[in-house]
């Protein structure tokens, strides 16, 4: 896949990197105020998850248009662990990070579409896209 | 998204009039816009959205760093919203929890269902009452083929569904017990085994079970470690403790249990219970035994069953209206 | 309604002492203290003396530390156990089978 950029995650400080980059992007798309911040908050999840469980990893971000909607697709990729469960992990009121992130249900809720791919000892891939409206 | 943008306007207004007011009015309106926004599933950060848009509306001067200090607010409640839609969720799925409870409920309403038996020789009052939805004690009567009633009671440590659940599994192991072996000592020594083989460490039954037999008047009687009965002498007016020691079921495979038999006269009453009655806690103070007889005594003019029931009256008063553990009692008395 | 549980070992011995009340709040804290012990000492010494309620809820911890005994082979002793508590102890039969210092305590 080819992506316009992307910043590797491996202190905490670059979840704010990735934040910045993925509302600069989003504000070019046009994005409102909201919904920037919405996506700034689901990079922030993402980003912290890799940090967190992975150690180290990247969010790429990627401008998509179609014909008649335009919107950002984000991918946070890392080598970590994996997920053993994802169903439990999808599921509300089920945080590791002692309750107080949104969690992937919480980046589900923000962004339009979401998927999961994760394989235990290889890592784990996660893709969100949030279309203008 | 039409609804909120409908809104806007609505909001506008009332914040303009609010600034240049300062009138309860159109804060009882925003009151009410708030709960109909909750009602759209609106989340914080829309509603500070929408302030933001007014107040560029209203004053297309604001300076910027007002402006910026909204933003700054609104990026701040993005999880606040989060937080909010993830509770709905919840209490959505706890109800859904809830009707399933209530279903499994009623199925264990049918299948521990008993009857209670209406022979001319013994008049029976029984009442099961649970603390939560689905009920830890467990009573049962059984006809034997050869003028015999059989009568179980049991409690479940704990309660709730799990206690429950292992109440179901002693009703299908009765069950399954052949009609003709009604002696109380082996059908305890039966349950013994298949608890202690089939719940965890943790879990146990006590059971009293005793066989009244309708031709000669006795009462035979065994005890799994539960809560001694009573015994009413209608003669000496008195109360004896059915005392039948015996270990609860499912602690140790090899246990046998002792039957005891005793001759019932006429008007003499045998009352069978689970702690739920004895450990009644009001306040800081618990309801002791003779509590207990009292209240029976009292109303033992009445047939057995009007005796439970006002029991039970007494002691749901006395717990301010709020059983803390389940209720199970049963009252025998000899007719003719 | 609640339950200190204070531990001090000393070869091979466990001296569990209990303050309050076992009940369903505090049963399972109890069982995580417990159940390790049976396996890592030999005797296990639980003192009761200031237990002043225990439903039966407490009595399955008990059980189940029983059990636990068996399986490592140590030993599980309770002692100064007041009134109420024993009374519960007596009638489950677990008098029978347990390990129960008989001089009991005057209640309350």
């Amino acid at each position: 896949m080819d992506f316009q950029s992307c910043v590797n995650i491996q202190k905490e400080w670059d979840i704010v990197g990735a934040r910045q980059l993925g509302r600069d992007i989003s504000r070019k798309i046009g994005f409102g105020t909201v919904d920037q911040a919405r996506i700034a908050t689901a990079i922030s999840e993402l980003a912290r998850n890799i940090y967190l469980y992975a150690g180290t990893g990247k969010v790429c971000f990627e401008t998509l248009e179609d014909m008649n909607k335009k919107g950002i697709r984000i991918v946070a990729m890392d080598e970590g662990p994996g997920i053993q469960d994802i169903s439990q992990v999808m599921e509300d009121g089920f945080t590791t990070s002692g309750g107080l992130g949104a969690g992937l249900p919480g980046v589900k809720r923000l962004m339009d579409e979401f998927d999961i791919i994760s394989h235990v000892g290889e890592g784990t891939e996660i893709k969100v896209v949030k279309w203008l409206r | 998204m039409s609804t909120l943008k409908l809104d806007l306007e609505n909001y506008k207004e009332l914040l303009q009039e609010y600034i240049t007011t300062k009138d309860e009015q159109a804060l009882y309106q925003a009151e009410q816009f708030s709960k109909h926004s909750m009602q759209q599933n609106i989340s914080p950060e829309e509603i500070i959205n929408v302030h933001i848009q007014s107040l560029q509306e209203i004053y297309p001067d604001m300076p910027e760093y007002i402006q910026t200090s909204m933003n700054f607010l609104l990026e701040t409640m993005i999880s606040y919203g989060l937080a909010y839609q993830e509770y709905q969720t919840l209490r959505e799925k706890q109800l859904e929890l809830k009707s399933e409870i209530s279903v499994a409920a009623n199925m264990q309403k049918t299948l521990l269902s008993t009857v209670k038996p209406d022979i001319d020789e013994l008049d029976v009052g029984a009442l099961s009452v649970p603390a939560k939805q689905m009920n830890g004690d467990y009573h049962h009567f059984v006809h034997d083929n050869k003028g015999g009633l059989g009568i179980a009671v049991a409690d479940v440590i704990g309660k709730g569904v799990p206690a429950a659940l292992c109440m179901s599994m002693i009703k299908y192991s009765m069950d399954s017990f052949s009609e003709m072996q009604t002696d109380p000592s082996v059908i305890l020594g039966s349950l013994n085994r298949v608890v202690e083989r089939n719940v965890d460490a943790s879990m146990f039954i006590t059971m009293f079970y005793g066989l009244y037999n309708n031709n000669n008047h006795t009462f035979t009687y065994a005890s799994a470690g539960h809560e001694p009965g009573f015994y009413y002498h209608k003669d000496k007016d008195e109360f004896e403790e059915i005392d039948a020691p015996g270990l609860v079921l499912g602690v140790s495979p090899e246990i046998t249990y002792t039957q005891y038999e005793k001759q019932v006269e006429k008007g003499d009453m045998i009352v069978l219970l689970t702690d739920g009655v004895t450990e009644c806690r009001t306040g800081d103070r618990f309801i002791e035994q003779e509590e207990v007889l009292h209240v029976i005594k009292q109303y033992s003019h009445l047939p057995a069953q009007g005796i439970v029931d006002q029991v039970y009256k007494h002691f749901e008063r006395l717990q301010d209206f709020h059983l803390r553990d389940d209720f199970t009692l049963i009252i025998l008395r000899r007719n003719v | 309604m609640n339950l200190s549980i204070d531990v001090t070992k000393n070869d091979g011995v466990a001296n569990v002492m209990l303050g309050g009340e076992v009940d369903a709040f505090t049963a399972p804290q109890l069982k995580e203290t417990l159940l390790p012990l049976t396996k890592e000492q030999d005797v296990v010494e639980v003192n009761l003396q200031d237990v002043n309620y225990m439903d039966s809820t407490g009595l399955g911890v008990f059980i189940s530390a029983l059990k636990a005994t068996k399986e490592h082979d140590s030993t599980l002793r309770l002692i100064h156990m007041q009134d109420r508590v024993y009374r519960l102890f007596k009638i489950t039969g677990l008098t029978e089978i347990m390990n129960i210092d008989s001089t009991v305590q005057g209640g309350m």
